[in-house]
Formats: structure tokens, C-alpha cells, sequence
């Protein structure tokens, strides 16, 4: 059912390598340093489920704030106002996002909505769930929620800030990638693309496009509710309006559009380049002229698209294959490369 | 008035004409025939500006054209009637004509030109308030060669006229376009029907997978066993 | 009762600009494919300009209009040509995420010059109203109406009875014809764009008596301009105009009719349904 470079990729010595790197690195970084890497393999890990969606699909949601929200606000009203332990928020919200996001799936396949409305409909419903949860004094309304502090209680789901987030959000983020290698290569990567491509021509071969795009939005919504959770444990405090609207969306967006729409590795590609910059700038200029290292992230943001208008992946594969078919032996090296990433 | 010297030109670095040549006499009406993707529509934008030659050279008029613009090309009269009509759907058939006769040289003379093409087309003035994309295939094909002729043309090149029209249709248009021709307008014309063209052109090039494979007086065009192998791709 | 003759006065008022921000936004898209999320961002540079123009020289929002306007448009033309032009042919949402880039250059460009506080520029209407029966209207909000609507039938007839607007509508019906008849695709395209930001201008200055700007507002504006233009069907006139009112009034009746800020979901709420039950919008049967 799922094809060999699935396989390969697991036992893939590079894939490893860097992740270990990875984990090892909060020992010789900063803890400022270390903040910023792991805001990064938030970014990653949220673009990366929202891949499934609108690289792989086709559909562009901006409705993905309503599952950051779930995930990051509910957990927290339940735990702040009722007193549930966290991990069950984790599994409620993680349900709660699916079923809103099997509901968006049948909205979109009842309505027959064309790719423009569904952006511009799933962004309405980003804005109104922005503005219920301001409204709404149980989620906190427009002031947030705080959580008790982190003191590294596993069973509070708590990981004690620092390092034990960094490597949570760190195991997050891989396994997030790994899932989008594992759909890629399996039927129903393959199902996805097709309905990405031509939709009507899927359906007319027999594709159930309902369920397979259902698949995908339950999937994407429930991996980032779980990432959302996450993620308000790390902040601490349940911020509306980072949280809970579109803004957050716009930003998953670019970074996976930037690094590679659809392909498993762009997005954590794009948020990995993206994110460390932005939060450098915010750090070197943020506090002297307010705005100026935003205009500077805007100024490389257009660079950036300019020079690689297909996407940084794409790019940096065509200076691979440059450089693989200059060393090409004579015995044929094996052509193909890694499909399905 | 027209020459092509050794076109190399196709889409995305991918040539599709292979070092191709053609000329094209003032007052003369010559056919471009050839199976499907033997680069003829290639060709025929390649005249009109939209397909940038790899390379080789377009004259026109002794004058190296081959790196003007499409507006331009239009300014010095070369109009494409072009496959599939292209009418402008949702305007009227009367602003479709308006902007045939868009270029700077053909707009003074608008009014009067309009009243030629409506003559030519009695069944055009009937439609004149109607959208374009409304009317029927052969209406359409009629509204696109009208707004070619809008436009003053010096060579009319027409792309595959007859598709989809009906036979009657057929013989109707192409009884026109021999008018068209009889009153002196160099005409370039594109179609995969090959005794249709055959029966109206003087002169034909055949063209295969981007060369020319025939070409010559329509007769001996005709009976040249490689047409037929052209079309047939063996 | 008068109040839902006030709110619905305020809502034809403050529709009939959305629909003029809306038709500029759905112009560019007609004949670029382009959707420019950095719209409301324009929009606000617009705005501060007509404040910094005030703060140096005094000069009314309505008479610096006639700076903005040509200001605006040179800008236009020049940002198509050296940012959206290279990008003709490559995925839509790429050049989505170039806009957002451009968004936040913009806005915060504005927030490094005029700093984040909320600023008023003072015009000479400002604080004066008319009244008709029951219902108290501002005078900006009507000469903004007014002006809104002038444009709309102008740019209508603009694009119905001139050749520079049969070109356009060519354009974008069918740009491969269009560029047979000698119309040079390119050059209308970058002047389409152009003509979008100075329509934008005129809204800047339509919409800034009376109103405190920020840089941040950008998005919101974007926002609903966004919803407009879909609502409208994209690139029909009449739909985006009906779009603007429809948006405008319901916004209107729902701040008043429901609770503060449950109210600013109606407008959204309204979007998804027509868009749920009428997918082609509110377009009218002309383009």
C-alpha cells in the first residue's frame, strides 16, 4: 500500500542524522537561541499539516486558524476553567478541529465550491471564529487566557519550557514531515493530486473525492490542533490574537508556498529560513525603529519569491540534479531520485 | 511580400519549426496544409508576433520583422484570423468589429470600413447588438473574419476556418474568402481539409513535425505521394 | 424604526465606497489574474499621504486627492512592472504571497514614518451633517456615496464607450485575441493596475474625513474588498457595486441590530451564504 520510498525515507541515515543533530543542538545553543529554533519547529510542523490541505489538495484553507484556536484556546478554557488535565484538552480539541474540519470538507463538496470561494470562504470563517473567541468569555475572550506555570510536569502535560519544548515541538515537527512523506507515497497522495489537478476528471474516474478530501482535512486539522496545544503550553499564555486568527494562517501559507507547495519537505523548508530570520530581525531591530524589521522581512519575502518564483525546493533540486549529472558515472547512476518528496 | 528564411522557433526552449522557409507574393493566396501538430498554428503566430524565433528571419516587405511586436505586426497589416474564432464572448458583434479595427492605421477610417464588412456580411448587420458568444459557429467565423478585414489587412492569414462549421457554412466562407482574394488581398490560409484548400489556393507548402515536406502549385501538390504520407505520418 | 433607517443610510454610504475599492481590485483581476493582497495596505499609503500633505501644507484630504491620484498611479505602474510583471505565468499563490511581502513593506514602512498611533485628518466637512426625515447623515459619508457612485457610472462608461476600455474588456475576455487586433496586452495591464491605484486614491480621500488611520488597518480593508469583489462575481460591475452594498449594510445593520462585536460577524456570515447558495455571486448578466 505504501511504496518503498516511504521505507527508505524512514531508514534514511540523512533524515536521522539531522534530526539527532537537531536534538543535540539545545547543548551548545542559547536559550535565546533555542527559543527561536523552536518557534521555528512550530512554524514547521503547523505548515507542514497544512501541506496535506492546501500543497497536496489543492485547497487553499484559511480557515487553519480555527484549528490552531481549538487546539491552543480550548485546551487551555478546559484546563484554566474546568480544571481538565491538558492531555485530555489534547485529545478533545484534536477531536473537536476534526469534526470542524470534516464539516468544512462536506461544505466544500456540498456547495461545489470553486477554488477562489473556498479561500475566500474559509477565510470568512477564520475572521468569525477570530471574533467568537473575542466575543466569548469561556475561551477567554479578547484578553487570553494564562496557563499555570510550566514546572516540567509530564503528567500536566507539561514539559518544563526550554529544552523538553524544543525537543516535544522538535518530535512534532518530524513526525508531521514523515506523515507527509507517508501520504505522498501512498494511494492516497495519490488520490489528492489528482483532484489538485482536475477535480471533475478525478470524479470521473471513479475518485471519491469526498472522502479523500475529508481524509486530508481531518487529518491536517487534527495533527495542528495537536501542534496548537503544544504550542500554547510552550507560550503559556493563550494570545486570541495570534492564536485565533487569520493572521497565523497567512504566515503558514507563505512559508510553505515559498519553500515548496505540496512537496513533503518545502514547507519546513520555507519555515525554517523564514521564521529564524523574522524573529532575528524582530531581535537585532525590533526595538529601536518599531516596524523596521518587518519592512526588512517584507523586503526578503519579495526578494526571495523573485528569485525563486517556483519555490526555494524546487530550486535548490535543479542545482542538485545540476551537480549529480556533471558527477554522472558510467555506470548509470540510479535515475529518479527520491519520488513521492 | 512575405518571406521566411530558416525559421527555428516553438515553446519553451522546445523548437517546433525546424529551419523552415516560405514566401508569399503580393496578391497571391497560398495554402499551409499538414496533419495535426505539424506546427502550422506555430507557424502562423510566429508570423503574427506571439512566438519569439529561436531562429532565422521574418521579411516582410524586404523589411527583417522578425523581432516586432505583435502590436506592431498589426500596425504593418499582418492579421490572423485565428483557430476557433476567438470572438470577444461577451461583447456585442458591432464593438467586436470596433476593435478589429483597434491599430493605429486602420481606426480613422473605422466607420467607413465598418460599413464594408457589414455589406460583405449582410447576416453580421442583422446581429449587431448581440454578444458574440451567442451567436452560432459559422456567424462567428464570419464576425472573425470581418474583424480581420476591420483591420486593413495587407496578408490575411486564417486559421483552420472551416472547424466545425457545416458543410453549407463551409462553401459559403470559403466562397468569400475567394472574393476576398480576387479583389487582391494576399491570403494565407491554414486548414487541415486538404481538397478544400487545394480547389481555392494557387500555391501550398505541406508541413510535417515542423518541415515543409511539399510544396508547389496546388496541383502538383495534389498528386505528390509524400502529402498524402505527410498526413498520414508514416 | 429610524434606527433602521439610519443604519441602512449608513450602510448604502459606506457600501457604495467598499464597491469602489472593490471594482479597482476586481479590474486588476480581470485583466492580470492577479489578486493584490497588499490592496487595503495601498490604501492606507493613500491615506497617509493625504495626511502628511496635510500636516505640511494644510492641504483638505479632497484637495490633496489631486496629488494622490497621479502619485498613486505612478506608483502603481511602477510596482507591476518591476514586481508583478516578472511574475506573469507562475502559480497564483506565488504572486499572492509577493503582494503579502509587498503588504508588510508597506504597512510598516507607514509605521516607521507616522508611528503606530491613530492620526485624523481634518477637513473642512468633517463635522457636518445633513439630515433627511429621521436619519442624520455626515456629510463625508454622502459626498463619499455621491463620488462613489460618479466613478462607478464613469468607469462604466469608460470601459462600455471608449477603445482604451474595449481594450481592457478584450483583455480580459480573451488576451491571445485581444493581442491579434494590435492591442498591446502588456501596456494595458500595467496601465489597468495604474488606474486601480488612483481609483484607490480617490477612495483614500472619499474615506479619510473623520476617520482615524493606522497603519495596521490595511488587512481589514483588504479583507472586506476581498469579499466584495467575490461577492460581485469578480469582475462584474454591477455584481461588485450590489457586493459593496450588501457588505456595507449588513455590517451596519449588524453592529447596530445585534451586540457590538457579534455584530461584525454578520457581513462574513452573509458572504458564506450567498456564496454557499449562488456560487457565481451577485453577478449581473453583462460583464
Amino acid at each position: 500500500m505504501i511504496k518503498d520510498d516511504f521505507f527508505k525515507t524512514l531508514g534514511s541515515p540523512w533524515l536521522w542524522g539531522i534530526v539527532v543533530l537537531a536534538a543535540l543542538s539545545p547543548l551548545v545553543l542559547t536559550s535565546y537561541h533555542m527559543h527561536i529554533l523552536t518557534i521555528a519547529l512550530v512554524y514547521v510542523a503547523l505548515a507542514s499539516a497544512w501541506n496535506i490541505v492546501g500543497g497536496m489538495s489543492g485547497q487553499i484553507s484559511l480557515a487553519h486558524s480555527l484549528f490552531i484556536g481549538t487546539g491552543a484556546m480550548l485546551s487551555s478554557a478546559l484546563l484554566v476553567k474546568l480544571g481538565i488535565n491538558m492531555w485530555a484538552g489534547l485529545v478533545i480539541s484534536a477531536v473537536v478541529a476534526g469534526m470542524l474540519g470534516a464539516i468544512i470538507a462536506w461544505i466544500d463538496f456540498r456547495f461545489q465550491l470553486g477554488h477562489l470561494s473556498f479561500v475566500l470562504i474559509t477565510l470568512a470563517f477564520g475572521e468569525m471564529a477570530g471574533i467568537v473567541v473575542e466575543g466569548w468569555d469561556f475561551l477567554g475572550g479578547a484578553s487570553g487566557l494564562l496557563l499555570p506555570r510550566d514546572v516540567g510536569n509530564i503528567l500536566q502535560f507539561q514539559f518544563g519550557g526550554g529544552r523538553g519544548a524544543f525537543w516535544v515541538m522538535l518530535g512534532l515537527a518530524t513526525f508531521i514531515v514523515l506523515v507527509n512523506v507517508a501520504i505522498l507515497n501512498s494511494p492516497l497522495g495519490y488520490y489528492l493530486r489528482t483532484i489538485r489537478d482536475n477535480e471533475r476528471a478525478a470524479q470521473a474516474i471513479g475518485v471519491n473525492v469526498l472522502r479523500h478530501k475529508t481524509i486530508a482535512m481531518v487529518i491536517s486539522a487534527v495533527l495542528t490542533s495537536i501542534v496548537g496545544t503544544a504550542y500554547v503550553r510552550y507560550l503559556t499564555f493563550a494570545d486570541p490574537y495570534l492564536l485565533a486568527s487569520p493572521v497565523i494562517t497567512i504566515e503558514i501559507v507563505l512559508f510553505a508556498t515559498v519553500g515548496g507547495l505540496g512537496r513533503a519537505y518545502g514547507p519546513a523548508l520555507g519555515a525554517l529560513l523564514l521564521v529564524p530570520l523574522g524573529e532575528l530581525l524582530r531581535g537585532k531591530l525590533g526595538g529601536a525603529v518599531p516596524g523596521l524589521h518587518y519592512f526588512i522581512y517584507g523586503i526578503v519575502v519579495i526578494v526571495v519569491i523573485l528569485a525563486t518564483p517556483s519555490g526555494l525546493l524546487p530550486l535548490l533540486e535543479k542545482i542538485i540534479w545540476r551537480r549529480r549529472a556533471k558527477g554522472l558515472s558510467h555506470d548509470g547512476e540510479q535515475f529518479g531520485g527520491r519520488r513521492g518528496q | 511580400m512575405l518571406e521566411v528564411q530558416g525559421l527555428v522557433a516553438g515553446y519553451g526552449g522546445v523548437p517546433v519549426l525546424h529551419d523552415l522557409s516560405l514566401t508569399l507574393a503580393a496578391g497571391e493566396f497560398v495554402g499551409l496544409l499538414g496533419a495535426n501538430n505539424a506546427g502550422k498554428t506555430t507557424l502562423i503566430n510566429s508570423l503574427s508576433g506571439l512566438v519569439a524565433p529561436m531562429a532565422g528571419r521574418i521579411l516582410f516587405d524586404g523589411q527583417d520583422v522578425s523581432r516586432a511586436t505583435a502590436r506592431e505586426r498589426v500596425e504593418l497589416g499582418i492579421i490572423q484570423v485565428p483557430e476557433g474564432r476567438l470572438v470577444f464572448p461577451e461583447m456585442s458583434v458591432r464593438e467586436n468589429l470596433l476593435l478589429g479595427g483597434f491599430c493605429d492605421r486602420a481606426r480613422p477610417h473605422r466607420p467607413q470600413q465598418l460599413e464594408k464588412v457589414l455589406a460583405l456580411f449582410p447576416r453580421l448587420k442583422e446581429r449587431l447588438p448581440q454578444p458574440a458568444g451567442t451567436l452560432s459557429g459559422g456567424e462567428q467565423q464570419m464576425l472573425a473574419i470581418g474583424r480581420g478585414l476591420m483591420a486593413e489587412a495587407r496578408v490575411l492569414m486564417l486559421d483552420e476556418p472551416s472547424l466545425g462549421l457545416s458543410p453549407l457554412f463551409v462553401q459559403y466562407i470559403f466562397g468569400i474568402i475567394d472574393q476576398l482574394h480576387k479583389d487582391g488581398l494576399t491570403m494565407l490560409l491554414v486548414e487541415q481539409n486538404l481538397n478544400l484548400t487545394l480547389r481555392y489556393a494557387e500555391r501550398c507548402y505541406v508541413l510535417e513535425r515542423g518541415h515543409v515536406a511539399v510544396e508547389g502549385a496546388a496541383e502538383v501538390v495534389k498528386s505528390d505521394p509524400r502529402t498524402r504520407q505527410a498526413y498520414l505520418g508514416l | 424604526m429610524s434606527e433602521l433607517w439610519q443604519a441602512l443610510a449608513q450602510g448604502v454610504l459606506i457600501g457604495s465606497t467598499y464597491g469602489l475599492l472593490a471594482l479597482g481590485m476586481g479590474l486588476v483581476y480581470g485583466v492580470s489574474g492577479i489578486v493584490n493582497f497588499a490592496h487595503g495596505d495601498f490604501i492606507s499609503l493613500a491615506m497617509f499621504m493625504c495626511l502628511a500633505l496635510f500636516s505640511a501644507f494644510s492641504l483638505d484630504p479632497y484637495v490633496s486627492a489631486l496629488i494622490t491620484i497621479p502619485v498613486m498611479m505612478a506608483i502603481g505602474a511602477l510596482v507591476y512592472r518591476l514586481l508583478l510583471r516578472p511574475m506573469i505565468g507562475y502559480k497564483f499563490l506565488m504572486v499572492v504571497q509577493l503582494t503579502l511581502g509587498l503588504s508588510l513593506v508597506l504597512q510598516n514602512g507607514i509605521l516607521m514614518i507616522f508611528g503606530g498611533q491613530p492620526a485624523r485628518t481634518p477637513s473642512v466637512v468633517e463635522s457636518k451633517l445633513i439630515i433627511l426625515g429621521e436619519v442624520v447623515l455626515r456629510l463625508p459619508h454622502l459626498i463619499a456615496c455621491v463620488v462613489a457612485f460618479v466613478m462607478a457610472i464613469g468607469l462604466y462608461i469608460m470601459l462600455r464607450s471608449t477603445d482604451f476600455g474595449r481594450s481592457i474588456r478584450a483583455v480580459h475576455q480573451n488576451a491571445h485575441a485581444a493581442a491579434l487586433m494590435g492591442v498591446d496586452v502588456g501596456r494595458v495591464q500595467v496601465m489597468t493596475f495604474a488606474m486601480g491605484l488612483g481609483i484607490l486614491a480617490v477612495a483614500a480621500a472619499l474615506l479619510l474625513p473623520g476617520t482615524p488611520i493606522q497603519p495596521s488597518q490595511g488587512l481589514q480593508y483588504t479583507v472586506i474588498t476581498l469579499l466584495v469583489v467575490v461577492l460581485g462575481g469578480m469582475t462584474n460591475f454591477v455584481g461588485i457595486m450590489l457586493g459593496g452594498l450588501v457588505i456595507g449594510i449588513s455590517e451596519a445593520l449588524g453592529t447596530v441590530y445585534v451586540s457590538d462585536t457579534l455584530g461584525r460577524l454578520v457581513p462574513y456570515a452573509i458572504f458564506v451564504l450567498i456564496m454557499l447558495f449562488r456560487p457565481q455571486g451577485l453577478s449581473w448578466r453583462a460583464s
